[in-house]
């Protein structure tokens, strides 16, 4: 292989044990480990130790207080995400860590976006947990990890980094799936998720041994240098691993033909554990996938845009055509989830500073509107967390009016329509493409929100529909309580979705300047 | 891709190998079967009867706690060749590690992973709530009808 720089290689500033040397020698040259540079990832991982010892220690288990922890933690993290990006504001962008995390607005992105969900998921969870009679602190625990693994995903500048960011979120997720242990539904997704995971996980790493023996480094910033200087850059063995790569993100963002697992398990899974994986999974295996592809392998673009532009329209139609045909609220939700990551597919697709900043926006504002809409599928699905089957929603508007409204709005956003964060992210990518010169893929995306507008108008005119006698009685007998958490959620979610379709230039600002430090 | 020749040589050689082994004990071994030779263990008491299916649990979270110590080991042994040279660093470093290692462990101590007694229901059955000894009847009585 040509290349391969085989003498002074420096191991990305892994400790090179000097073989041959006598005892006692002069210390090794340490990587300078710069803890401010994954604050708000250590105060994730910290906060999870911290709960599990308290709950080990103490007696007395105040669920209640579990989450109220969790959401101190989210917020600190917020914090000190906020701190890093003014500092990334005043100082510029910078590698730490022997240049495997990176901080830049980008990243810095992901982290404020990552500790968001940790505290509307906390705020999910808790209620449900308590309905569902779930004891201990592992959904905190889990998710905080998982958390933690999604912002290592996001300033990984090594691929080995993607890797374990990849793996740490993962493994947490595998076993949230199957939280609620005494339902069969919540094991079966469990396995299945951890199988299909595995596998796309190895195919991921498969991906990372052909990238690395082709440029003869895991480091993004160091293969950006190798195809910057070779002449020929695109040979078989790294555009074999730029594939096996885009195979590894497409299994966690859900791209088709890589989604066979995303309806059964968001089917399964716990209904908070879902719209988590939902808004985060998602956001953390983009976060990956963008910076992989825009900011590593753009001189590679015309050989992965073509591909990309496959996987997108597959992506849009399939999504959006099998939502039409489901019957149960989470599958829709579950397709709806891939006919979204279709649409920041199109940024991608678009390999432009507009398509970069319309992904991010995307994936922002979809947090929200998903994690609201699961707080709603959630608070439904009454005790048991079974009664997902779309009739469940039949006359909901008469027996809870606020709820009905608040599921109107997220579910119009996802469909695009204006005044909505939906509708100016949907905007935002198409013209991304337009502006890339896709035009076909843009129109095929109008086109596939316009069926996809179709399940999600449904299921509002089923809100809005009277009820027969027989589910007016029920719903007397069975009165549908929401919460106090559940409704922060749903305020802010929809305040969120609503306040920023009309007043849009701050989040867009945000997104246009979480940039890439390449 | 002439420097991957040596590898695929040595793929083809073990498989290779590999198949021969198999076909060769097969052919040339003799068969000559006896009971103690089929037993699962050759040496020990001779078993009665089969060994219960059904394990509990416990076992499988004292190996989990072994799995935890046994990363932790594989952990400490490259760094305590290069202690001297790893210096403060690597002792904070390592402090932090096992420190982490050693909440899960207090996890698993606190959730009764370590308890040998009798067993102290810590929530109620695994079982789904709507599910009572009169929906299994109703259910076995079923499955025995269709039967």
């Amino acid at each position: 292989m040509n290349g391969l720089p085989m003498n002074g290689l420096p191991m990305n500033g892994l400790l090179v044990a000097q073989a041959g040397q006598p005892e006692g020698l002069a210390p090794l040259e340490l990587p300078n480990v710069e803890y401010s540079a994954m604050a708000p990832h250590l105060i994730l991982i910290g906060g999870a130790l911290v709960l599990l010892v308290w709950v080990a220690m103490v007696r007395r288990r105040p669920p209640w207080a579990w989450a109220a922890f969790t959401v101190a933690v989210g917020l600190a993290s917020l914090g000190a995400s906020w701190l890093m990006w003014l500092d990334v504001g005043r100082n510029g962008p910078r590698t730490a860590v022997a240049d495997a995390v990176v901080v830049d607005g980008y990243s810095i992105f992901f982290m404020v976006l990552v500790s968001v969900i940790v505290v509307l998921g906390a705020l999910m969870g808790e209620s449900f947990l308590k309905r569902e009679d779930i004891r201990g602190p592992e959904f905190y625990v889990l998710m905080l990890l998982s958390s933690s693994g999604a912002m290592f995903m996001a300033s990984a500048n090594d691929l080995v980094i993607t890797f374990l960011g990849l793996e740490i979120l993962s493994i947490a997720l595998y076993v949230l799936a199957g939280l609620d242990n005494r339902r069969m539904e919540s094991r079966e997704a469990a396995i299945k998720y951890f199988v299909l995971g595995a596998f796309s996980s190895a195919v991921f790493l498969y991906g990372v041994a052909l990238v690395y023996g082709a440029t003869g480094s895991t480091n993004l910033g160091e293969i950006v240098g190798y195809l910057q200087s070779s002449v020929a850059p695109a040979n078989g063995v790294l555009l074999a691993g730029v594939a096996l790569l885009l195979v590894g993100f497409g299994f966690k963002v859900a791209a088709v033909p890589f989604h066979t697992w995303t309806p059964d398990v968001y089917q399964g899974a716990p209904s908070p554990v879902t719209g988590f994986m939902a808004a985060g999974a998602k956001a953390a295996g983009f976060a990956g996938l963008l910076r992989v592809f825009f900011a590593t392998f753009d001189t590679l673009k015309l050989d992965w845009q073509p591909i990309v532009w496959v996987l997108a329209v597959a992506t849009l139609l399939v999504g959006s055509v099998l939502a039409i045909v489901q019957e149960d609220i989470k599958r829709v939700l579950a397709y709806s989830s891939i006919s979204h990551a279709g649409f920041v597919l199109i940024g991608l697709q678009a390999a432009n500073e507009k398509g970069l900043a319309g992904s991010l926006y995307y994936l922002l504002t979809y947090a929200f509107m998903v994690l609201g809409s699961f707080t709603v599928v959630t608070l439904v699905g009454r005790k048991g967390d079974a009664r997902h089957d779309l009739d469940a929603y039949r006359g909901l508007s008469a027996r809870r009016p606020a709820l009905a409204l608040a599921f109107t709005v997220l579910l119009l956003a996802q469909a695009g329509i204006p005044f909505t964060t939906g509708f100016l992210a949907k905007f935002y990518v198409i013209s991304a493409a337009v502006e890339g010169r896709s035009y076909s893929l843009a129109l095929i995306g109008m086109l596939s929100s316009v069926v996809a507008a179709f399940f999600y108008l449904r299921i509002t005119v089923l809100m809005y529909m009277s009820t027969d006698e027989e589910e007016a009685e029920e719903a007397r007998t069975e009165p549908l309580a929401i919460p106090r958490s559940m409704a922060v959620v749903l305020a802010v979610s929809v305040a969120f979705t609503v306040a920023f379709g009309l007043l849009p230039a701050p989040v867009i600002d945000f997104a246009r300047d979480a940039t890439l430090l390449i | 891709m002439a420097e991957y020749l040596p590898i695929f040589t040595m793929l083809v050689l073990a498989t290779l190998f590999a198949g021969l082994s198999f076909f060769g004990s097969a052919m040339l071994g003799p068969k000559k079967p006896t009971r103690a030779k089929e037993a699962p263990y050759e040496c020990g008491i001779v078993p009665r009867s089969e060994p219960a299916e059904r394990f509990p649990v416990r076992f499988y979270l004292v190996a989990m706690i072994f799995v935890i110590f046994d990363i932790e080991i594989i952990f400490l042994y490259p760094w305590a060749v290069i202690f001297r040279q790893l210096d403060l660093f690597g002792l904070v470093e390592m402090i932090v590690f096992a420190l982490a290692v050693f909440v899960s462990f207090v996890y698993l101590i606190s959730n009764g992973a370590l308890d040998w007694g009798p067993v102290k229901r810590m929530r109620p059955a695994a079982t789904a709530p709507s599910r009572t000894s009169d929906s299994t009847v109703r259910r076995i009585g079923r499955a025995e009808e269709a039967a």
